[in-house]
């Protein structure tokens, strides 16, 4: 049944859930918004990370910390996939889109099974202070978990925002999907400066999967429930917008948490890519693109 | 202090397009040289292949600075701007979704232009005032005329010793034009730049030129030594001036 006091309920918690889902998406955000790779792999990276951060938990290592201590690890592999499909794929150039995705699919599939073979298919979850209890806000009782994936998806945003616009390479990671050969021209070697992009983009999807772990239970093929999240906020969000992003997770988390309230459970996971089509359909830039 | 470039019977094709046959062209340290020639015949072809965008399959480019000689058709374009060599290409090629000041910030982006970025900044918008009253503008949705100005600001901020202007004047009124390449003349003596500026509007060019170059089909036609040697060229008088 329909009530305000369901709506305000729905609301708040989605706006929490909504800054999880930005900070889920950022990384991608930065590969697929701002360099153009296909990422198609960033949320089978984010299961990974939550299976390290699950990992790390046997030796009492609180999550977030996890997902803090992972993100050099992660920082390489991005390198290294980076340079890979660049190798193979981006420099052979205008079909390098379609192969591309097809590269970062095949990424997935291996991510999936590896984690299927070497820790089964069971559910996994971690232990924190803050994982189970909840506290009210506007009257209304949020789970302590969402509060900390919140907290640290504002920090997320900001931090990112201020890297991108303040810092030489950050203003050369935005330069370089908009002219390439400009870039040079400034001194720049494109190649290395996309590959520190993807590195970073990959160390933040370290923090990112801790938090997923954090929200809920991980299981190796939790990635296909977040394709469609993902990739409906960084295109809602205008590509490579960093606050825009923060602004469409809330509102897919808005919109998922309302949708589940009123209709149920089933409906929502055909609220993301019911965003996506109506953005692509209605204002193809996104939100925030310019 | 000595700069001195030189490019000798340099060859270069896209595919099967020759868009350089045997090109030459020297530039003295302290010169403004011009490279004159109408659409197609290979100006910007050159100019990129001096910085290193597009690789010619014959003949050398070499630059001399303090002594030290380096060889621009192997080096990659980053190393290039490094050696001090700055080009405001053609059609700016501005990054359109960064405001004014990133754009500016931007050119500084080589370790060493960092240490003088302050100053850099400084003169970019002491030389250029409507930059400084747009610096959070974003450069996409300038005027033409100020797009030109960002672009030859963004080439400064490298401070560069060498400064490469293909074809300032595409797309700006006239008096634009004849403002831009004023100020070019401004700044190269400002900051004791060597130039070398290909465009294709032969009245404008001449006005600031100590020597130029004609090229025509990808080819040197005609080198003149002085202004009136190129004005009383008789490939000039038929292209630009219209004489028999």
């Amino acid at each position: 049944m329909f009530s305000l006091e369901l709506l305000l309920d729905a609301v708040v918690l989605g706006v929490m859930v909504g800054c999880f889902y930005a900070a889920v998406s950022i990384g991608l955000s930065i590969s697929f918004g701002l360099l153009d790779v296909p990422n198609v792999a960033h949320p089978a990276l984010l299961v990974l990370a939550s299976y390290g951060a699950w990992l790390l938990g046997d030796f009492d290592i609180d999550p977030i910390v996890a997902g803090f201590i992972m993100m050099p690890a992660f920082f390489l592999l991005g390198v290294m996939l980076y340079r890979t499909y660049h190798e193979t794929f981006e420099k052979r150039g205008s079909d390098a889109g379609v192969r591309g995705l097809a590269f970062f699919f095949g990424i997935a599939f291996i991510i999936e099974v590896v984690i299927i073979m070497r820790f089964g298919v069971d559910q996994r979850t971690v232990q924190a202070f803050y994982i189970g209890k909840s506290i009210e806000i506007l009257e209304v009782r949020i789970p302590m978990r969402m509060v900390a994936a919140f907290v640290v998806a504002i920090l997320l945003s900001l931090a990112l925002t201020l890297y991108l616009s303040k810092t030489f390479l950050g203003r050369a990671i935005r330069a370089v999907a908009q002219d390439e050969a400009a870039l040079r021209l400034m001194g720049a070697n494109p190649v290395a400066i996309k590959q520190w992009a993807f590195g970073i983009a990959t160390a933040v999807v370290a923090l990112a999967g801790a938090l997923l772990i954090i929200v809920q239970p991980v299981e190796p093929t939790l990635d296909r429930a977040y394709i469609g999240r993902t990739f409906c906020v960084v295109v809602m969000a205008g590509l490579g917008s960093m606050s825009g992003t923060l602004v469409a997770g809330i509102i897919l988390g808005v919109a998922e948490t309302i949708v589940l309230t009123m209709f149920g459970a089933s409906w929502a996971p055909a609220i993301s890519f019911t965003l996506l089509l109506l953005v692509l359909g209605i204002r193809p830039q996104g939100l925030f693109g310019r | 202090m000595a700069l001195r470039l030189a490019a000798t019977g340099v060859d270069a094709r896209y595919g099967a397009v020759r868009a350089l046959n045997g090109a030459s062209v020297t530039v003295e340290d302290g010169e403004t040289v011009v490279l004159l020639g109408t659409n197609g015949n290979g100006k910007s072809t050159l100019m990129k292949c001096l910085m290193g965008i597009v690789r010619p399959v014959a003949g050398s480019i070499e630059l001399e600075v303090d002594g030290t000689r380096h060889d621009l058709a192997r080096l990659p374009t980053e190393e290039i701007v490094g050696l001090g060599v700055a080009l405001v290409p053609e059609g700016r090629r501005l990054f359109p979704k960064l405001t004014v000041e990133e754009n500016l910030m931007l050119g500084a982006f080589r370790k060493s232009a960092r240490a003088q970025i302050a100053t850099n900044l400084a003169f970019a918008y002491e030389a250029f005032p409507v930059l400084a009253e747009r610096r959070r503008q974003l450069a996409g949705t300038m005027s033409g005329g100020q797009q030109q100005m960002l672009a030859i600001g963004r080439a400064l901020m490298s401070s560069p010793r060498l400064l490469l202007v293909d074809e300032p004047s595409v797309g700006l009124s006239p008096l634009l034009v004849s403002q831009t390449i004023t100020k070019i003349e401004e700044l190269k003596k400002k900051f004791g730049l060597t130039v070398l500026m290909a465009e294709q509007n032969f009245h404008q060019a001449v006005r600031i030129a100590d020597r130029g170059y004609i090229i025509v089909h990808g080819e040197i036609a005609f080198e003149g030594k002085t202004v009136a040697e190129l004005q009383s060229n008789e490939i000039v008088k038929q292209l630009y001036l219209g004489g028999g």
